[in-house]
């Protein structure tokens, strides 16, 4: 039995196999996130020129 | 002296030095310089002292292009010209619209600025003028100009006594010449048409044609196919490079404080680009026209704005609530690139009673000129904003990128080139002197002249190099 076996148990090495297809789902969120909208950026919505924080 | 027809002005005995074509702002300008400097000048002006239907006839044409004015009311065929419709704004061309653009092609003039500031103050006395104020910059983009709406001078009411007292002017109503006879390298004569009918020859030492805008060319055009280039023997550029102020309503605009603009009387403020900023998006020159909207108007803009910014909505709806003026709408003129392919042209089956070929004019906006209209909203929207000043909402056709309205008042009936300034003969028609290329006695009047429209509208400019062209005339014809 090799010294990995020996440490982690046997339920512990299932749930990692079954929680990591959901890691990648994490990190796809983390790369999508949206940086910092500058609130002062100018934006044009519907033909109106305006700053970003116009929108809130 | 003002003869009512040709027979009275003949029987008279007067000779004339100087042979003026029309009595509009240039003509009647050019005519008062060479009077004032003892020089003998006859104007003849085609139609009579009112407005009539039958003279304005001579002035129907065809466009072809882009929707224009019909050609027999944007001007007016009678004494004192077109400034008889004239709106009274008022304003010189700027120093950069004198100077070529890289951008552009065909742009800048042989002469600048300078050139006509030494006549200005006669300018400013002729049309009733106080001093133009220098412009002030909102950004480094966006400056306000002023225009002046002057008591808009009709010319031949101001100076019909003046002109009637003076012994050196004559004017001839009810006639005009049909075409100008010459051999390459004068003027040898002018056919005229008075009362209806042929009318002889006329002879002078020097013509000036002062006919307006559009009617320049065609005398001129026609003038050379009768006398086979006679008349402008370098005629590449003749009828062409023709420009309007296109004028369309280009949005609205929520301002935070109205009192922060410098409105005129009539609660209207005009911003123009500065030139980085059209170099930069390699542009034209533009004028935005701010008027304030009336209530109903306003009530539109803040329920567009609701579904798309709804604080700044709610701060509006408060604004109006408090009877605060801040909304205006805008509209935008713009300074039309010159193009070879604008012109004037002869009909070739359409001729007015006299047997003179009417003019079609082929006239089309470029996409250069729809870019200055969308980036000059832009730089408006982004000033106001920068500046925290209000906000601009772009009309929908401008944004969508569709079609030019066609329920809009088109354009300025500002009437330029046709017989542009330059010193190349392949794409100018007149030199720095106004003086025909190739002629020694012919030179011409008016906004035909121009190399490029700026956004201003012409008649201040007309009337400064109209004094310029009478000052350097005075300087060579000997009394």
């Amino acid at each position: 039995m090799s010294f990995f076996v020996k440490k982690i148990s046997r339920r512990a090495i299932v749930q990692a196999l079954i929680a990591l297809p959901a890691l990648s789902l994490l990190r796809r969120r983390v790369d999508t996130e949206p940086p910092s909208a500058d609130p002062n950026e100018i934006v044009e919505v519907n033909g109106w020129i305006l700053k970003r924080s116009d929108l809130a | 002296m003002i003869f009512d027809s040709y027979e009275t002005f003949k029987a008279a005995n007067f000779t004339a030095k100087v042979c003026i074509l029309g009595s509009g702002p240039a003509g009647i300008t050019i005519a008062r310089k060479l009077g004032a400097a003892g020089i003998s000048v006859v104007v003849l002006e085609a139609g009579s002292r009112e407005f009539s239907d039958d003279s304005q006839d001579f002035y129907r044409g065809s466009t072809v292009g882009d929707p224009y004015f019909d050609l027999d009311i944007t001007r007016l065929r009678f004494m004192g010209g077109s400034s008889n419709h004239w709106a009274g704004w008022c304003r010189v061309l700027d120093k950069q619209d004198f100077e070529p653009k890289a951008w552009a092609p065909d742009t800048g003039w042989p002469i600048s600025r300078a050139d006509i500031d030494p006549f200005l103050p006669e300018v400013h006395d002729i049309l009733d003028l106080p001093d133009f104020r220098p412009d002030v910059p909102i950004s480094d983009d966006i400056r306000w100009v002023q225009l002046i709406k002057s008591p808009a001078v009709r010319f031949g009411e101001k100076f019909a006594d003046e002109l009637d007292k003076s012994r050196n002017i004559a004017v001839v109503l009810n006639t005009y010449a049909t075409e100008l006879a010459g051999d390459g390298r004068r003027v040898t004569g002018a056919k005229l048409w008075s009362n209806g009918q042929d009318a002889g020859v006329f002879s002078a030492e020097y013509f000036i044609p002062c006919t307006g805008g559009l009617e320049n060319s065609r005398l001129l055009l026609w003038s050379n196919q009768r006398s086979n280039g006679g008349v402008v023997p370098n005629a590449a550029a003749l009828g062409r490079y023709w420009m309007e102020h296109p004028t369309f309503e280009g949005g609205n605009a929520i301002l935070t404080d109205y009192s922060e603009f410098e409105v005129d009387a009539t609660n209207e403020a005009f911003f123009s680009p500065s030139l980085a900023a059209m170099e930069r998006l390699q542009i034209m020159n533009f004028g935005i026209r701010l008027i304030e909207t009336p209530y109903a108007g306003i009530k539109s803009v803040i329920a567009d704005l609701a579904c798309t910014a709804p604080d700044a909505a709610e701060w509006l709806a408060y604004q109006l609530s408090q009877n605060l003026r801040c909304a205006a709408q805008l509209y935008v003129t713009w300074e039309q690139a010159p193009q070879a392919s604008n012109q004037i042209e002869l009909s070739k089956t359409d001729v007015d009673h006299a047997g003179v070929p009417r003019i079609e004019l082929h006239w089309k906006k470029s996409a250069l000129e729809r870019r200055t209209l969308l980036e000059g909203l832009r730089l408006f929207g982004t000033t106001l904003i920068q500046k925290d000043l209000g906000r601009v909402r772009m009309a929908d056709w401008i944004v969508n990128g569709q079609d030019y309205p066609t329920n809009e008042e088109t354009a300025g009936h500002h009437h330029m080139g046709g017989t542009r300034m330059g010193t190349d003969v392949t794409r100018s028609v007149v030199d720095a002197n106004c003086k025909v290329h190739g002629m020694d006695n012919l030179y011409v009047g008016g906004s035909s002249v121009f190399c490029t429209s700026g956004e201003c509208n012409p008649t201040t400019t007309i009337t400064a190099l109209a004094c310029r062209l009478g000052d350097h005339l005075s300087k060579i014809i000997t009394v």
